[in-house]
């Protein structure tokens, strides 16, 4: 259609209908999503007086922030969570998903228990979890005749809180890319089969390059959401442990900030922090998948 | 194009007349909200707004009970849109916050009709401080009273052959029976963790320190009783027959003593009635003293337990204030605190309306000391708050956390925390 052409009444309303079809999702991204973002952008350059009162103090809560070794360490410890979580994470979901995808008896029945970590509820899964963990009376340790303090020693806690992690993902991000295995074409491998070509070849050849948009999907997901690791954080090690301080990630710091002590202001300015990390994150990635992802058939 | 409006204007008036049915109650009466977080108290609490609907039928009260973390970030929401339920417990540790900002209404006046001098004369001094603001008005009608004590287990000391605890004990007598527990038996002795009411502030007022000055406007971290109090509560994690705190992380205290694990361990009263009935087991087993004494003090006489109380306040601007400060007027009496104490999970602060709490635990069979918390309140100190609690808190228990895991000496921590509490009481200070 031209600039300037004059629309029947018919497309007209057609248009006013389509607006109108869009509406509830488009304001529930502005009232839900963006409103709260520009108020919590607001919000990281006020003090918080009490009661929803503010008072504009400019970049103070930023100047304070970066002065703290508490977030620093918590950044350091959120990077550091990404980095457990995220490559062993994907690695064992595109591994169960090759199996779940291979001729296997009762492949509904795995597909199902894999998937059921991500029906339960965070905070029951840590509870059972930390019950597994305890020091004293919990099974791992019982197992295997160990005393490892897996959730109040502070060299091992992050480990424990990623193995949780890494579990309670598995099952989603393999449906995922199994979803993306199935969409490879049989006649590739029957190709590589006829050359001679290896199971190994065949996977890092053609099951790889074909999986690696959805991979790349999932990636982006995985490692946002870890970014965002809080609840899990917060069921699995309370405020009176002694390793609070090696694995209290950003949010972490930021609820014990914004809800604990009431410190809305700064708190914010984490969250405008930990904006910005995803969103530097995220474009490195962006970057770096022309080098790695694959998009053509 | 006119049809758009129409329909809008339609949805409109029917969601506007959703709402307006969904207000008003089709029974006529006035309802309203009660939030409490203890639900081991949700009978009593019930029991005293049945007697008040008793009286005025055209009242209704729900009872809610929200656990211990939700309800201040609840209730905080509430305030800011100013939809607070209609009546709600107020706690130490935040009315000063809620009543510096005119989030609560002043109950100074609400008996001057039938007695002028109500609170003071029927309410302790530490009760009414735990009710006042700031500005020494009332912001709450004192609801309770509590202290805490030494909860031993009579077995341990048996099998160990070491006397029970009695109001002569001191530290020294604490860390010698932990000791020979711990060589005669295996378990551990008193349990001490990381914990302020629960934990170091006895001590440290035991031992002549404070945690605030009298005027609340510093911290005593850097006096000598608060020192001496802190070292002795501190190095407790030192002996062998105490465990680290690394085991409180994932085993509280009250636990690892009713498992039969410890032998002693720090407990306020409003768990009592509680732990009597989910420990039907540990029956005549265990037993309470009061809090061993300071044996050389740099003042006072060496006791002391931190008393702490709640009240039940009102929203300033609630619209169903006037009923609701009636239903307050009502829960302060007389009839009201007897009513309460007699459910055994709470002493009522009115002076002379705890002894039903007391008769709760014989009517129940349980064979506990209880009336020696009664005496305790002779000695009890007022719970540590003033209006920048909330932001002090958690830094406080952090640094003593690092002293815990042996990042940083308690001398460094004490420095650490009186600037922590100083810097944020001035700011508190400075803002109002």
């Amino acid at each position: 259609m031209k600039k300037g052409t004059k629309l029947s009444v018919a497309a007209r309303r057609e248009e006013n209908w389509g607006w109108i079809m869009v509406a509830p999702t488009i304001i529930g991204l502005l009232v839900l999503n963006l409103w709260p973002f520009v108020q919590t952008l607001y919000t990281s350059f006020c003090e918080h007086l009490g009661f929803g009162h503010y008072k504009f103090i400019g970049v103070q809560n930023y100047v304070d922030m970066f002065q703290k070794p508490e977030f620093w360490k918590a950044t350091w410890n959120t990077i550091y969570f990404c980095i457990l979580t995220v490559p062993v994470g994907l690695f064992l979901s595109l591994l169960v998903a090759m199996l779940l995808n291979a001729k296997i008896k009762g492949k509904g029945i795995f597909r199902t228990i894999f998937f059921l970590p991500m029906v339960c509820a965070p905070a029951a899964v840590t509870m059972v979890w930390r019950w597994i963990f305890n020091a004293e009376y919990g099974i791992l340790n019982q197992m295997f005749g160990l005393h490892v303090n897996w959730v109040t020693d502070s060299k091992v806690v992050m480990i424990a809180c990623a193995v949780v992690a890494i579990w309670s993902n598995i099952g989603y991000d393999a449906v995922l890319l199994l979803a993306g295995l199935q969409n490879i074409s049989k006649s590739y491998y029957e190709a590589a089969n006829i050359d001679g070509a290896s199971k190994v070849t065949q996977f890092f050849q053609i099951t790889l390059p074909m999986v690696s948009p959805t991979l790349f999907v999932v990636m982006i997901m995985r490692l946002m959401a870890s970014i965002k690791v809080y609840d899990l954080i917060y069921m699995m090690v309370e405020e009176t442990n002694p390793a609070v301080t090696s694995v209290q990630s950003l949010m972490y710091l930021f609820y014990r900030e914004s809800f604990v002590a009431g410190s809305r202001g700064s708190g914010s300015a984490i969250v405008i922090w930990t904006v910005l990390l995803i969103g530097m994150i995220t474009v490195i990635q962006f970057i770096g998948q022309k080098k790695w992802v694959n998009y053509d058939v | 194009m006119k049809k758009i409006p129409r329909i809008l204007s339609l949805v409109l008036a029917i969601t506007l007349l959703l709402s307006v049915a969904g207000c008003g109650a089709s029974d006529g009466k006035t309802h309203l909200t009660f939030q409490i977080w203890d639900v081991a108290q949700r009978d009593s609490m019930q029991a005293i707004c049945d007697a008040y609907t008793a009286k005025n039928p055209d009242v209704v009260i729900e009872v809610q009970v929200t656990s211990w973390n939700e309800y201040w970030t609840k209730l905080e929401a509430a305030a800011e849109s100013n939809t607070m339920p209609d009546i709600f417990w107020m706690h130490t540790n935040q009315i000063l916050y809620y009543s510096d900002f005119g989030m609560l209404a002043d109950v100074t006046d609400l008996y001057d009709d039938v007695e002028p001098n109500f609170y003071q004369d029927h309410f302790s001094e530490i009760s009414i401080g735990n009710a006042q603001g700031s500005d020494g008005r009332m912001y709450g009608v004192p609801k309770d009273k509590d202290n805490i004590f030494l909860v031993y287990n009579k077995e341990m000391f048996d099998a160990a052959g070491v006397a029970y605890p009695d109001e002569e004990w001191t530290w020294d007598d604490l860390v010698s029976a932990s000791q020979t527990i711990y060589d005669k038996t295996g378990k551990y002795g008193y349990m001490a963790y990381n914990d302020d009411q629960m934990g170091y502030w006895s001590f440290v007022y035991q031992a002549g320190g404070c945690i605030l000055t009298e005027d609340k406007t510093r911290a005593g971290f850097d006096q000598p009783g608060t020192k001496k109090g802190m070292e002795f509560y501190v190095g407790l994690q030192d002996y062998d027959w105490c465990p680290k705190q690394a085991y409180f992380a994932e085993t509280a205290p009250g636990t690892a003593f009713f498992s039969e694990i410890g032998a002693m361990y720090i407990e306020g009263n409003w768990e009592l009635m509680n732990k009597c009935i989910n420990f039907p087991n540990m029956d005549g087993k265990w037993d309470i003293a009061p809090m061993p004494k300071c044996p050389d003090p740099v003042s006072g006489d060496g006791r002391a337990t931190i008393s702490n109380g709640l009240c039940y306040s009102t929203a300033a601007h609630g619209k169903t204030k006037d009923i609701a400060l009636d239903v307050l007027k009502f829960f302060g009496t007389e009839e009201a605190q007897l009513l309460a104490s007699s459910y055994g999970a709470a002493i009522s602060a009115y002076n002379g309306t705890e002894q039903p709490y007391f008769d709760a635990f014989d009517k129940a069979g349980y064979d506990i000391n209880v009336e020696m918390v009664m005496d305790q309140f002779e000695y009890g100190v007022q719970n540590v708050n003033n209006s920048a609690k909330p932001k002090w808190k958690s830094p406080v228990l952090d640094e003593l956390n690092k002293v815990y895991n042996g990042q940083q000496s308690l001398d460094s921590a004490l420095v650490n925390m009186q600037d922590i509490v100083d810097t944020e009481t001035a700011k508190k200070l400075a803002g109002d």
